[in-house]
C-alpha cells in the first residue's frame, strides 16, 4: 500500500513539475495564435471598410505570424536546450 | 435550460436562435434593473452584470468569513472548508507565483493572482448551476406564472447565466493583467527601464526599426489572447451541450412525433450531455487556472527580465 501512495504521490509531483515548466511555452502559444487572430481580424476589418480585399487580411496575418512567431523565438532562445 | 427551449419549440424550433438565446447576455432593452444613463453610458442590469454581483458578493462574503472565523480560533488548525482553501492558496502561492515571479515580489503579487483564480473559478461554476432555471421552473410549474407576465423571476431567464463566457467580462480582467505588468515592471525596474526592458538590448539600430513595434504588438497581443480564450473555452462547451440537447426538439419537428424526440433524448442526447457537463467541470477549473498562470507568467516577464 505504501508503495502505492508513494507512486501516486511522485506522480503527482511529477506532473506539477510538468504543468510548472510548460507555463512560458503555453504562454508563447496562446500568444501566437491570439496575434494572428487579432491582426488577422483587424485586417479583415479594415479591408470592409475601405473595399481592399485582401491586402490588409493578408498584411494582418503576416505580421500576426511574424509576432507570434518572435514571441516562441523568445521563449525558445530564453530556454536553450 | 430545456423548459425555456420548450417553449420555444412550440411551434417552430430553430436551434441556432435557441442557442444563442441561452449562452448571450440579455438584450440592454429588457435590463432586470432599470438604472439611468449617465454620460451616455446606460448603467441598466443586465443578466451578466447580475451575476457578476452574485460572484462578486458569494466570493467576498464566504472567504472573508472564513478566513476571519479561521483567525479568532484559539487553536489555528484549519478544518472542513477553510483546509481546502488553505490548501488551493498555498498551491497558487507555491506552484503558479513564486516560479515565475520570484521570492522578492512573491506577495505582492500573490493577491491578484489569488483574486483572479477564485473569481473566475466561481463565476465559471455559477454558469453551470440552474439556479435561475429552477426559480423559473417553480415559478412556472408550480406559482403558475405565465411566460408573458412582467414579472422578476421572468425577466431573470432570458441570457446565459456564465459572465466569463462574454467577452467584455473577461476583456475587463485581461486590462487588469494587463495594467499589472506595466505596474510590476515599473516597480522592479522603474518607469522608463521597464518600457527600455521591452526590447532585448546590444543590437544594432536598424534592428530596432522592426523590434520595437513587433514588441509593442506582443505586449498587446497577450491580453487579447487572454480574453478570447477564457470566453470562448466557456461559451464553446455551453454551445455543445445545448447542440445536443436540441436534437429532441429537431428530431421531433422532423419525424412529427413526440415519441421520437424523447427517445433520442434517452439514447443519444442525455447522456451525451450529462458526458460534456462532466467535462465542463474540468474545463472550469483548467481555464481559471491557465488564466491565473498565464497572468502569473506575463507579470514575472516584467519583472525577470533575461537578456
Amino acid at each position: 500500500m505504501t508503495d502505492e501512495e508513494n507512486f501516486l504521490a511522485s506522480s503527482f509531483r511529477y506532473l506539477q513539475k510538468m504543468i510548472r515548466q510548460s507555463g512560458p511555452a503555453a504562454s508563447a502559444s496562446y500568444t501566437m495564435i491570439g496575434a494572428i487572430i487579432l491582426l488577422g481580424g483587424l485586417g479583415y476589418l479594415i479591408d470592409r471598410w475601405y473595399n481592399t480585399e485582401p491586402w490588409f487580411l493578408l498584411g494582418g496575418l503576416l505580421l500576426g505570424i511574424i509576432v507570434g512567431l518572435y514571441e516562441i523565438a523568445k521563449v525558445v532562445w530564453k530556454n536553450p536546450r | 435550460m430545456s423548459l425555456a427551449a420548450q417553449g420555444h419549440g412550440a411551434n417552430e424550433f430553430d436551434a441556432g436562435e435557441v442557442i444563442i438565446e441561452h449562452v448571450s447576455n440579455s438584450s440592454p432593452e429588457h435590463p432586470i434593473f432599470e438604472l439611468p444613463t449617465l454620460w451616455g453610458i446606460d448603467f441598466s442590469v443586465t443578466k451578466h452584470v447580475l451575476v457578476l454581483w452574485i460572484v462578486s458578493a458569494l466570493v467576498f462574503t464566504v472567504i472573508t468569513w472564513y478566513v476571519r472565523k479561521y483567525l479568532k480560533q484559539d487553536r489555528p488548525v484549519p478544518t472542513g472548508f477553510m483546509n481546502a482553501l488553505e490548501a488551493i492558496v498555498e498551491y497558487i502561492r507555491d506552484s503558479i507565483v513564486l516560479p515565475n515571479v520570484g521570492p522578492k515580489y512573491l506577495l505582492s503579487w500573490t493577491p491578484l493572482i489569488l483574486t483572479f483564480f477564485f473569481f473566475i473559478v466561481t463565476a465559471n461554476a455559477f454558469g453551470l448551476v440552474p439556479l435561475f432555471d429552477v426559480l423559473g421552473a417553480i415559478n412556472r410549474l408550480i406559482l403558475r406564472v405565465g411566460p408573458e407576465e412582467t414579472q422578476f423571476i421572468n425577466t431573470l431567464l432570458h441570457g446565459g447565466a456564465t459572465a466569463t463566457g462574454n467577452y467584455n467580462v473577461t476583456a475587463g480582467l485581461a486590462l487588469i493583467t494587463f495594467t499589472a505588468i506595466i505596474i510590476a515592471g515599473s516597480k522592479a525596474h522603474g518607469f522608463i527601464q521597464h518600457w527600455k526592458n521591452l526590447v532585448p538590448p546590444g543590437f544594432a539600430w536598424p534592428l530596432y526599426i522592426m523590434l520595437i513595434p513587433i514588441e509593442i504588438l506582443g505586449m498587446l497581443v497577450k491580453p487579447f489572447a487572454l480574453t478570447m480564450r477564457l470566453a470562448a473555452n466557456m461559451t464553446g462547451g455551453h454551445i455543445a451541450i445545448l447542440a445536443i440537447l436540441s436534437f429532441v426538439f429537431i428530431f421531433t419537428g422532423l419525424f412529427h412525433s413526440a415519441l421520437a424526440g424523447i427517445g433520442i433524448g434517452i439514447v443519444v442526447s442525455v447522456p451525451l450531455a450529462v458526458g460534456v457537463s462532466a467535462l465542463e467541470i474540468i474545463v472550469i477549473l483548467v481555464q481559471a487556472y491557465v488564466f491565473t498562470m498565464l497572468s502569473a507568467v506575463f507579470i514575472g516577464m516584467a519583472i525577470n527580465v533575461h537578456h
